[in-house]
């Protein structure tokens, strides 16, 4: 009977201290994320965007090193900009999107690398600069020293070629959605070489410019969060038919350029 | 009657072939383990056991350290800052959480360790163990990493003999309810900040 005594003590003990880590924790994610909000935005609020933004990201990922992310805006007109920012990401914005009058910000798919439990967010600045922002939690780990993919630094030939898929069912007037793939190691740094034993030299996009028929679509600045071979979702306005021009620029002062013919390419 | 003996057969027949199921499903799942150090990449499926050395698991640990009488270490990574980040990107690595009472050596679980490296993770074992090769020593870093199972495996080869490792990671903690407590880094390979 004491021993039963004893036991439930125990029990209760040990979920009272469940309970306070989880309390910590939720604590370490509020002062981070206080202390981002404060460099990256300064004393502009960001309020909650339910209804208005909404970003999908799996619960838990096996592979951090691909973690698929698709940010939706619910009033694409009034938006001129888009964060995505991975909290505990040693490099937290792993993306800021801004958009000229040929981008739509309605959708907005990626792969990023998680490196730790994290919240990850999405945000919208409007037209009248005010932030709205969606939040998840994401449970990965490890994705900034997984390696990137089948790339080591002799073999980067076929770096910056690039694809353009359509997305999605026939070619609307309004407008339509692409994605992007640019062939690119992103090298973060971290990755250790098999073969020489130490770390590859980060190699990175800094930068992809999209423009639609001579106009700007969007402007992405990212870094080491976005995943090895880039991969971007994202709509354009006007009809499908047109020219797509791409010009990507990495942090070993690479640039790569691509002009995608859509009628051509029967997308 | 047919019918019932056709069942009970199918069912011995899936019970015979259980056991090679589980099998094959673990097989698929985990890696063997390597003959020496793993040089691959340090993010993957990892062994289920360690030679020379012990596999626990959270409840275990917790009441071990409770107890007290173990040694911690944590092999994780440090943030290292890629060259030519744009000047307005935001550099803020988390500071570095792990289980209280740790002792955190960044880079004592790559496959191949530098001289500086490995006489100072021999050096510093001997230290925290005061030379006594019964003290427990148990290594992590986090899930699917196989830092922890190579520093494990280097304090094996050291002549410890009671090492542990603790394939569930910082993460395996934390998803527990146990609390993690911010930690500094020790030893040659302190990336910078």
């Amino acid at each position: 009977m004491k021993g039963l005594q004893l036991g439930w003590a125990l029990a209760c003990m040990l979920l009272f201290a469940a309970a306070a880590a989880a309390q910590d924790d939720e604590t370490a994610r509020a002062e981070r994320w206080k202390d981002l909000r404060q460099t990256l935005f300064g004393d502009r609020p960001v309020r909650d965007g339910a209804g208005k933004i909404a970003l999908e990201a799996p619960e838990r990922a096996l592979d951090a090193a691909l973690v698929p992310v698709a940010i939706t805006v619910q009033n694409p007109k009034n938006v001129k900009a888009l964060y995505l920012v991975i909290d505990d990401n040693p490099a937290p914005v792993a993306a800021h999107v801004t958009y000229g009058p040929a981008g739509d910000p309605e959708s907005l798919k990626l792969r990023v690398r998680v490196n730790q439990y994290t919240n990850m967010r999405a945000i919208e600045e409007t037209l009248q600069g005010e932030l709205y922002e969606s939040v998840r939690l994401v449970k990965a780990a490890g994705g900034c020293s997984a390696p990137a993919g089948d790339y080591d630094e002799a073999n980067l030939a076929d770096m910056g070629q690039m694809k353009l898929r359509p997305v999605g069912g026939p070619a609307p007037t309004e407008g339509f959605e692409a994605q992007l793939l640019i062939r690119h190691p992103n090298f973060n740094g971290m990755q250790m070489d098999p073969i020489t034993r130490g770390y590859t030299p980060a190699r990175f996009l800094k930068s992809i410019d999209v423009a639609y028929n001579g106009e700007k679509a969007f402007h992405l600045e990212s870094d080491i969060s976005l995943a090895t071979d880039p991969a971007i979702a994202f709509r354009v306005k006007g009809p499908r038919k047109g020219k797509l021009a791409v010009d990507a620029a990495d942090s070993a002062n690479g640039v790569f350029k691509h002009i995608f013919d859509l009628a051509e390419q029967g997308s | 009657m047919a019918a019932a003996r056709r069942l009970s057969m199918g069912l011995a027949g899936v019970l015979q072939c259980l056991p090679l199921c589980v099998f094959a499903a673990l097989a698929l799942a985990q890696a063997p383990e390597p003959q020496g150090f793993w040089t691959g990449a340090m993010q993957g499926e990892t062994p289920p056991t360690l030679s020379g050395g012990e596999v626990i698991h959270t409840e275990a640990l917790a009441e071990i350290t409770a107890r007290g009488g173990i040694i911690l270490v944590d092999v994780d990574s440090s943030p290292r800052r890629p060259a030519n980040l744009a000047a307005t990107a935001i550099w803020k690595p988390l500071a570095h959480r792990n289980i209280k009472g740790s002792v955190w050596i960044p880079g004592a679980g790559a496959g191949d360790l530098d001289d500086a490296m490995n006489g100072f993770f021999r050096d510093r074992l001997m230290a925290l163990t005061g030379g006594d090769l019964e003290r427990p020593i148990a290594f992590y870093c986090h899930p699917r990493c196989w830092g922890s199972w190579n520093a494990a495996k280097r304090a094996i080869g050291f002549g410890y003999r009671n090492v542990y490792w603790y394939p569930d990671g910082v993460e395996g903690w934390q998803e527990a309810g146990h609390p993690l407590v911010a930690a500094q880094p020790e030893g040659p390979d302190q990336a910078e900040r």
